[in-house]
């Protein structure tokens, strides 16, 4: 399977009465952003603001972080079964908008979202203050509960990311990279002497806004399956997570897998990359020791060397990765598995809830406890109501100078579990 | 706690979702748990139904309880 990705490089955003994109520059109608927000009954209002790098601006509580993006040839649409018709994506030509990001804020759950600051210390730890962002604030009706508002601002989020991405389907891009996999018979064939290495991603199942969904299934009730690595630049994963920001992976991430992209980088090199494997994170044992067992399954049926394995979230999902460490590396495959640590403030603490002698070789992305103080900001997008509220925030968050003492855990993609941002450990 | 509790000459129960947690952190006597958000009930059941399974999971940590134990034991 081929797929070309061409990257149209955003050099700003800026509000105008039409929408498009001219000589590297976003132009965004603000009236044309909001009528596609709003196609949606539930949503009350949506607001839009753009935060650029540098800017004195706090963006919270952040739900989800979007690359825009264009399907121009092959099969299918962005956000298969989501947006577009269900269709297997992967093949062909797609267009990304580099170096920006559709934002999505406002309270859902107010317990579980994260802090996006775009200078200060936190710019620091969060990716995503190097990113041009058109943040998206959305109310829903009254009276909505819960989950059906979730799943609206998760929609309406994807669905602005496709009406920008759009804007991009004539130009011609800056740059293209060419992803290409084999089948496995022919990858066999072309590279019989490279090690044979697949990425198992485990996706955030746990219910309760703890969410994933594959070309539009729920992660939680998937079986673990094989992709072609490119599907995910196409957006078969996309996130319905409101769990810990620091470590889950919002979409943007997904589109932009960085265990894909790199081992991309070295297949035909130094690997064969034979596929990646899906598995969940669910809340049921008897559902966490099926899916461990049958990525083991998969990956010896694939005759598999080693896989990489990354994790989402953290807690009993420790369990997850320490199982298909456990039941892989007994396969006779080797395993490296990326994580990250609540090791306490002062670090001290055991990192993960669970562990195994056959995690021998483990990435930490950071410890998601280490407490930073986030300077006060001149503007907010969003709300600061739920402040002290948010995982890795408390009732002495808020200090006298408007100020905040919390945890990494408060910044959406600081410890990241795919290598998606710069903390780790040696 | 578990462990700091059976440490000063009580006997533990653990009844958790995760088992292998449990086993890991060296728990002697484990009764399995329904799920993670809902360890001791099942919101998916009706009230009566419920009740006898809460009563069912209470009854096997009380028979878990006065078991003798020869190192980790899950009780399913």
């Amino acid at each position: 399977m081929r797929l070309e990705m061409g990257h149209i490089y955003i050099k700003d955003i800026q509000f105008a009465s039409e929408s498009k994109i001219e000589d590297g520059i976003l132009y965004v109608s603000e009236e044309a952003v909001k009528a596609v927000a709003l196609e949606d009954e539930k949503i009350k209002s949506a607001s839009f603001d753009i935060a650029r790098p540098g800017e004195s601006v706090r963006i919270t509580p952040v739900k989800d972080v979007i690359e825009p993006r264009v399907k121009v040839e092959g099969r299918g649409g962005i956000f298969p079964g989501v947006i577009a018709k269900v269709d297997t994506v992967g093949e062909g030509k797609t267009y990304a908008l580099k170096g920006m990001a559709v934002v999505t804020a406002g309270k859902i759950v107010g317990f579980q979202e994260g802090i996006i600051d775009m200078t200060g210390p936190g710019a620091d730890y969060t990716p995503f203050s190097k990113t041009l962002n058109l943040v998206m604030v959305c109310e829903p009706v009254d009276d909505i509960k819960q989950h059906d508002y979730e799943k609206a601002v998760r929609f309406a989020g994807f669905r602005v990311a496709a009406y920008i991405g759009e804007l991009a389907r004539n130009l011609t891009p800056d740059e293209t990279k060419v992803y290409e996999t084999c089948t496995i018979k022919e990858g066999m064939e072309k590279y019989p002497d490279l090690p044979r290495v697949a990425y198992v991603q485990m996706l955030q199942s746990q219910g309760l806004l703890h969410d994933t969904y594959v070309y539009g299934v729920d992660a939680k009730k998937i079986v673990p399956t094989i992709l072609n690595p490119t599907e995910i630049m196409d957006g078969a994963i996309v996130s319905g997570n409101c769990v810990s920001a620091c470590d889950k992976n919002p979409t943007y991430v997904h589109l932009n897998n960085p265990v894909v992209h790199d081992m991309f980088e070295q297949h035909g090199k130094t690997i064969n990359f034979v596929c990646q494997i899906i598995t969940n994170e669910n809340v049921y044992l008897a559902d966490k020791m099926r899916s461990s067992d049958w990525t083991a399954k998969i990956c010896k049926m694939l005759d598999l060397d080693g896989v990489i394995v990354s994790q989402e979230g953290f807690g009993n999902p420790d369990t997850d990765l320490i199982m298909n460490c456990k039941k892989i590396e007994a396969e006779g495959v080797k395993t490296v598995i990326i994580t990250d640590e609540y090791a306490g403030r002062d670090g001290k603490s055991q990192s993960l809830a669970d562990a195994d002698a056959a995690a021998d070789a483990v990435v930490t992305g950071g410890n998601a406890n280490q407490v930073i103080i986030l300077p006060k900001l001149d503007k907010v997008i969003g709300t600061l109501d739920y402040v002290t509220k948010i995982a890795g925030a408390s009732e002495e968050t808020l200090r006298a100078d408007g100020s905040l003492e919390v945890e990494l855990q408060v910044l959406t993609g600081a410890t990241n579990e795919t290598g998606f941002n710069k903390l780790s450990a040696r | 706690m578990v462990k700091e509790v059976e440490r000063a000459g009580i006997p533990v129960v653990h009844v958790c979702t995760v088992t292998p947690i449990s086993m890991t952190v060296g728990a002697n006597r484990i009764v399995p748990a329904i799920a993670i958000p809902h360890p001791l009930g099942n919101p998916a059941l009706d009230k009566a139904e419920e009740k006898e399974l809460r009563r069912r999971i209470v009854e096997k940590a009380l028979n878990a309880l006065t078991t003798e134990v020869d190192g980790q034991t899950i009780f399913e």
